[in-house]
Parts: structure tokens; C-alpha cells; sequence
């Protein structure tokens, strides 16, 4: 009897374990029989529903234009077509977000990146739209010239290059003045004279930080290397002397940065921006419309009106000079679409949003740059218009180190950093230690 | 007790759920990672066999082999310095002092907080410009003392370590629920013998709680110990110069670029190092176990 019984309790079991799965698929199934219902009458109107995970949400400088027009764009096509945007306000999240949806095969309907080689990597897994008979109908007319030649991969182009970003310096000509230095130093050998002097006034010359992902040491770095080695430096890689020079000049440069530095991370960089006790600052043109920001005004005074730009100056003797480090900030991808009425709306939604006088006033309100050929706009702010001189002006440019040498590189970067700065590896270490980091992940 | 045939049928049911469980969410994707450390391989592009190059790269990487004895400073620190001070205070709860409930809520509270949010908090007060640490330590006069904790290689990985050892409450609780079930007679006899509180501590308490909820939280500790990230992330992303990094962010860095073979690799590692440290725990508890029971038998023949 009581080997019966526990025969009976051990189905019992597995048959609660059973209705367990049962009950909860049993809700999901009530909840897909209702959808099912909806879906015919939505079917009826036809209206389609594109999920964007997106960045531009929360305090990002693009957020309030870019929530603007999908609003706009869902009225003009209610009941045809309607953006869901999924608010990632974090960039190494939604970094990690896209790249495993895309690993899973679960590619949102629209998404972005931020570097050319997870492009190229992912785009390799034939998951995304491709874009070429909606450019050749006239769309990459829109676009810059050659904005696409680099990005198109066995004849597919598969990617918009959307956002560009260029690095000249912003600097406190307020700090300046009281470091007895009126104009912007022409060469780097000046550049340390000037920190000298803005270190013995008692601020901070420049921002830098190992912590996160060393964003603005990366920055400096690469402004470095492009002073020193020129495009040649970056065309030959690594084993360039320009890497290890630079590498020695970035450590020079954390005597002049605020205490802490090694652990600090892009919120310690800003916020001592923004105190103004920082002479020097270094970061793409999204952050433009943060300098204007009464938020980050100090005594009434915003911080664009104490600002000025100025080009990466000339390393005496380097190959660099009038050069320019860029960037391509996001790129814009497609799933691919089995429905090709889904396909047209996402198309139809990314030529809304990349429309030139659209992009003209975005561009205008967020300081952003992008690849879509736009007249500047009269609303154009001083530092965006100094920005895009700077740009036009650039003899050459080239990429961020990040960029350039991929995600095993950038991972390895703080590390590196911080390895060098604190006196763990001299200058032929540090790059070592990068190289090294590509080389395990090649 | 010896099964029959009869007996088969319901315990291969029992059981079946459990292993089935076990062979989904553990087994096979242990497998699959064993089998993935031993491919390149990014996620897209079709994987390419290794061998043990995965492995041969990790033992040459500083910053992985500094990541394995981060952990096992972790786990040990976690089973025998932050175990230790739940069971002292769990004691002392235990025999309800005044306030006793007070402390206990309090001892418990960062549980419910996220350690990301305790992590954020504690970067706040290690910061070295406006953080609370380098505050007072220069309003006591110890301005010298000032560093930016997280940002040197001396201090970056016990400023980390440090704070989460006092984070005992879930330990505590385990123990004071073990200890509310020891008999009061043996405490009252202890008493009338002349025995302290210390005494009853140490010979009564601790000897019964050893091989039930002491034993158990030395595993999950070090266990816990062992699978640290957020922490680390938020506060020092294994930084500076990975001084501070552990086997999972390093795998999370990994995962990042994307190269998976490597990632699967640590993952391994860590699959390993935790298999061992549990089978030293056992044999820990179980063994001293033994010897005190020998130990007693040997008294109870003089």
C-alpha cells in the first residue's frame, strides 16, 4: 500500500510539475488568443509595429528632437505604421543588449552600433536588411559622398553610417586668461607650458580617466598618435613608434588631471567640466547642447560662453599636423524583413527621420553631426559652427585607436591605462600589452 | 536498506523531475561550454576548433591568472572572515540582548538592497575628491591618509573586498535560525556548571551549528565569493590594471569582443576552481566532523 501511494504522490509530482508548464503557458495562450483577435482587425487596418531599441532617450543630447518626429511620424501613418521605442539609456548595456539579440537571432526591427567592426561582424550573419535598392532609388544622394564605400560588404550594404563625431579641444578660455594664456598653444611643447601654468592657478589642464572604458584618455591617445605619427601611424598600426611616444605623453598628462583619475570613470570627467575647474575637455560634438544647458550654468553664465575650440595643435617635428580624429559614432541597422510591407515601413520610418531639413534641425537642438548632407541651420550654435569649421578645415583624418583597432582593444584599454600610468608597464608595455590583446582575440 | 524491484519504479519518478532539471539547466550547458572553450569562435561566423589554445592563452594572460586569485581571495576571505563574523553575531543575537531585533533588521537590511545600488554607493564614499572616506579621514586630522582607494594598486582590490564583508545579514539569519533550534537544557546545565557565555558559545553553539548552517554558509559564501561581478564592475571595472578583476567579468570581457572560445574557457576555469573549493569544504567540515566525534568517543572511555 505505501509503495502504491508513493508511486501516486510521485505522479501527483510530476503531474503538478507538468501543470505548472501548463499553467503557465495556459495565460500565455489566453493572452495570445485575445492578441489573435486583435491581430485581425490590426491586420484589417494593416498597421505595422517596428520595435527600435534606442539610445537617444533620456538626458541624450538627440533625445528631445528624435522623440519629436517618431511622434510626428506615428501620427502622420496612425493605424499604418507605429515605432515602439524600447529606452536604453545606458551605452554598454545596449551594447550588449543588441550584440546578444543579434547572436540569438533576435534582431529588433531597428537598431545601432557604434563601431565598424561589430558592423562588419554582425552584419556577416546575413540578419539584416540590406539597404541597396532603397539608396540606388535616390536615398544615398541624401548622404555625404563615399559615406557607404567603406561600409558595403560583399556588394550588400546592410548599414547606414548615421552619426559622425570629431574630436577637436573645447577649453575654458576663463581658466585660460588666469593661467596667462590668451590664445590657444600652437604646439604640444607649448600645450605643457600651459598646463604648467594652469596647474600653478590651481585648476585641473585636462580630464582624463581609466576607470569605465577610459573614454577620454582614449581620446587624448589617439589625438596623440594622429600629432605624432600622422595617418601614416595608423595605417602602419601598433608597431608604429608614434603608439609608444604617444603612450608616454599620456602618462605626462596625468599630472595635470584632478586626484583620482585612475578610478574615475565619463561622470568625474564632466562633472569637473562642468564645475569649471578643469581648463581643457575633450569629447564629440553630442555634447555640444550639454554646454548650453542651464543646468550646467555656473553663476548664471553657461558654460558655451566661456568656451572656445580649438584643433589638435602640431607636435613639433611629428607628421601630424592639421589633422583631425574622427569617429563614427552610430550606424543605423535593419532586421531583415519577411513581410515586405514591414520592410517598406522601416525604410520609410529611417528616410523620415534622415531627412536633410530634418537632420538640419536636429543637428541644430543636439550639436550632433551626421553623414546626411544638410545646410547648417540658422539656430546653429557658436560651438557646433566652430566644430564644423574645425572639421572642414581638417587636412586629414583619422579614426579613434578604439575604432581602428576593435573591441579587443577597447576592452583592453583601462587596463592598459592604468597599467601605465601607475608605473606597472613603461610606454613599449602599454602598447605591448594592447597588441597582445588583439593578437589572442585574432 | 536494501531496494526491490518494486522499489524502482517510484524513486526513478521522484527523481525524474529533478534530474531532468539538472541535466537541462546544468548539465548540458556545462557541456556546451566545455565544448565551445575549445573552438574560436564569435557568435556569427562559423566556429574554428582550438584545441587547448584557449587555455594555453588564459595561463599566459596576467590578467585572468590575477582574476583566479582575486576569487580564491574572495572565497576564502568570504568562508572564513565573513562566515566568522554572521556566526559571532548570530550568537550574540541569539541570546536576545536589548535591541536584539533592531540589530537584526539592520544586520539584514543591505540584503534586500541591490549590490549594484551598494556598489554605486560605495564608489560615492571611496571617491577620491569628494568621498566620504577621504572626508574624514581629513576632519580627523589623517588628511595624509587621503588616496583614491579605488584607484591604486594597493588599496583597489581590499577597498572592494572590504565593505561586502560586513554585509552579513543573509549568514546571520541562517545561523540564528539553526541556533534558536539547539535544546535550552544544554545551555541551563552549562550554567549551573559555572560555564560563561563564552564558554557556551564555544563548546555548545558553535560545535552544533558546525556541520548544519555553519557548513552551509562557508559553501554559499565562498561559492558567492567565487562568482563575484557586480560589485567589481560598478566599482572598479577590474581596474586599475586589473588588479581587481575576477574569472566572471574577465569572462564578461571577453564575451564583449565577441570571442566566446575564450569566454567558454574562463568559464570552465571557474567550473573547476568552484568544484574544487566545495570538495576542500566538505572535507573540511566533514573531517573535523569525524575527529570530534573520535575525540568524544576517546573522553567517554576514560
Amino acid at each position: 500500500m505505501k509503495k502504491f501511494l508513493a508511486l501516486i504522490l510521485a505522479l501527483a509530482m510530476i503531474f503538478a510539475l507538468a501543470a505548472c508548464g501548463q499553467s503557465a503557458a495556459a495565460p500565455a495562450a489566453q493572452e495570445a488568443a485575445p492578441a489573435a483577435q486583435e491581430a485581425a482587425p490590426a491586420e484589417a487596418a494593416k498597421e505595422i509595429t517596428i520595435n527600435f531599441p534606442c539610445i537617444w532617450v533620456g538626458t541624450d543630447s538627440k533625445a528631445a528632437y528624435f522623440a519629436e518626429m517618431v511622434d510626428s511620424f506615428n501620427k502622420e501613418n496612425e493605424g499604418q505604421i507605429k515605432v515602439v521605442i524600447e529606452e536604453q539609456t545606458d551605452y554598454q548595456a545596449y551594447r550588449d543588449k543588441i550584440r546578444t539579440l543579434v547572436t540569438a537571432g533576435e534582431v529588433p526591427d531597428i537598431c545601432t552600433m557604434d563601431t565598424a567592426a561589430d558592423v562588419e561582424l554582425y552584419t556577416a550573419s546575413g540578419k539584416f536588411m540590406d539597404f541597396t535598392p532603397y539608396l540606388d532609388g535616390g536615398w544615398r544622394d541624401t548622404f555625404a559622398t563615399g559615406t557607404f564605400d567603406s561600409y558595403t560588404y560583399d556588394g550588400v550594404t546592410a548599414v547606414i553610417p548615421f552619426e559622425s563625431a570629431i574630436f577637436p579641444i573645447v577649453y575654458n578660455v576663463e581658466i585660460l586668461k588666469e593661467a596667462g594664456w590668451e590664445t590657444f598653444p600652437a604646439n604640444w611643447d607649448e600645450m605643457f607650458e600651459m598646463f604648467d601654468d594652469i596647474k600653478a592657478a590651481g585648476y585641473n589642464a585636462v580630464g582624463q580617466m581609466a576607470g569605465e572604458n577610459a573614454w577620454t584618455s582614449m581620446l587624448w591617445y589617439s589625438a596623440l598618435v594622429q600629432a605624432i605619427g600622422g595617418k601614416e601611424a595608423f595605417e602602419n598600426g601598433l608597431s608604429d613608434p608614434a603608439f609608444v611616444e604617444a603612450a608616454d605623453v599620456l602618462k605626462r598628462m596625468y599630472d595635470y588631471t584632478f586626484d583620482g583619475a585612475i578610478s574615475a570613470g565619463a561622470g568625474d570627467v564632466n562633472g569637473h567640466w562642468i564645475a569649471q575647474d578643469t581648463a581643457l575637455y575633450l569629447n564629440g560634438p553630442w555634447w555640444i547642447g550639454n554646454l548650453y544647458k542651464e543646468d550646467n550654468a555656473k553663476d548664471g553664465v553657461l558654460l558655451a560662453d566661456v568656451c572656445d575650440v580649438a584643433a589638435n595643435p602640431e607636435w613639433v617635428g611629428g607628421k601630424g599636423q592639421g589633422g583631425l580624429v574622427t569617429k563614427v559614432q552610430s550606424f543605423i541597422l535593419a532586421a531583415k524583413q519577411d513581410d515586405p510591407a514591414k520592410e517598406a515601413a522601416v525604410v520609410k520610418f529611417l528616410q523620415y527621420i534622415t531627412d536633410p531639413d530634418r537632420m538640419q534641425t536636429w543637428s541644430a537642438s543636439a550639436g550632433s553631426m551626421f553623414f546626411v548632407n544638410y545646410e547648417p541651420s540658422e539656430d546653429t550654435t557658436v560651438i557646433a559652427q566652430k566644430f564644423a569649421e574645425i572639421k572642414k578645415d581638417a587636412a586629414f583624418t583619422v579614426l579613434a585607436v578604439d575604432a581602428n583597432f576593435g573591441p579587443a582593444y577597447e576592452s583592453a584599454f583601462p587596463a592598459a591605462v592604468s597599467a601605465l600610468v601607475l608605473g606597472q608597464v613603461d610606454a613599449q608595455g602599454f602598447v605591448d600589452q594592447l597588441q597582445t590583446a588583439i593578437d589572442n582575440a585574432a | 536498506m536494501r531496494l526491490t524491484r518494486n522499489d524502482k519504479g517510484p524513486l526513478i519518478a521522484f527523481m525524474a523531475p529533478a534530474l531532468i532539471m539538472m541535466l537541462l539547466f546544468f548539465v548540458i550547458p556545462v557541456v556546451y561550454v566545455v565544448v565551445v572553450s575549445f573552438f574560436k569562435w564569435n557568435g556569427i561566423t562559423d566556429p574554428e576548433f582550438r584545441g587547448i589554445r584557449n587555455f594555453a592563452l588564459l595561463f599566459k594572460d596576467k590578467a585572468f591568472l590575477r582574476s583566479v586569485l582575486n576569487n580564491v581571495i574572495w572565497a576564502l576571505v568570504a568562508g572564513f572572515i565573513q562566515v566568522p563574523i554572521a556566526m559571532v553575531m548570530a550568537i550574540i543575537l541569539s541570546r536576545k540582548p536589548k535591541g536584539w531585533k533592531f540589530f537584526r533588521t539592520v544586520y539584514f537590511l543591505p540584503q534586500v538592497i541591490s549590490g549594484i545600488a551598494l556598489a554605486m554607493l560605495w564608489r560615492a564614499i571611496y571617491n577620491a575628491n569628494t568621498g566620504l572616506l577621504n572626508g574624514l579621514l581629513t576632519l580627523f586630522g589623517r588628511g595624509d591618509l587621503a588616496r583614491d582607494w579605488l584607484g591604486t594598486i594597493e588599496t583597489a582590490f581590499p577597498a572592494v573586498l572590504i565593505y561586502w564583508v560586513f554585509y552579513i545579514g543573509y549568514y546571520m539569519v541562517i545561523m540564528m535560525a539553526d541556533i534558536t533550534t539547539i535544546d535550552e537544557s544544554y545551555y541551563e546545565a552549562a550554567t549551573i556548571d559555572g560555564a560563561t557565555e563564552f564558554q557556551q558559545a564555544i563548546h555548545i553553539t558553535i560545535p552544533l551549528i558546525r556541520k548544519t548552517s555553519l557548513a552551509t554558509c562557508v559553501t554559499l559564501a565562498s561559492v558567492m565569493g567565487l562568482r563575484q561581478f557586480e560589485q567589481v564592475y560598478m566599482l572598479t571595472n577590474g581596474q586599475p590594471a586589473n588588479t581587481t578583476s575576477t574569472i566572471v567579468l574577465y569572462m564578461y570581457k571577453k564575451l564583449q569582443e565577441p570571442n566566446y572560445g575564450m569566454a567558454s574557457a574562463s568559464a570552465a576555469i571557474l567550473i573547476i576552481v568552484g568544484i574544487i573549493f566545495i570538495v576542500s569544504l566538505r572535507l573540511l567540515f566533514n573531517g573535523k566532523q569525524e575527529t570530534r566525534q573520535v575525540k568524544k568517543r576517546k573522553g567517554g572511555m576514560k
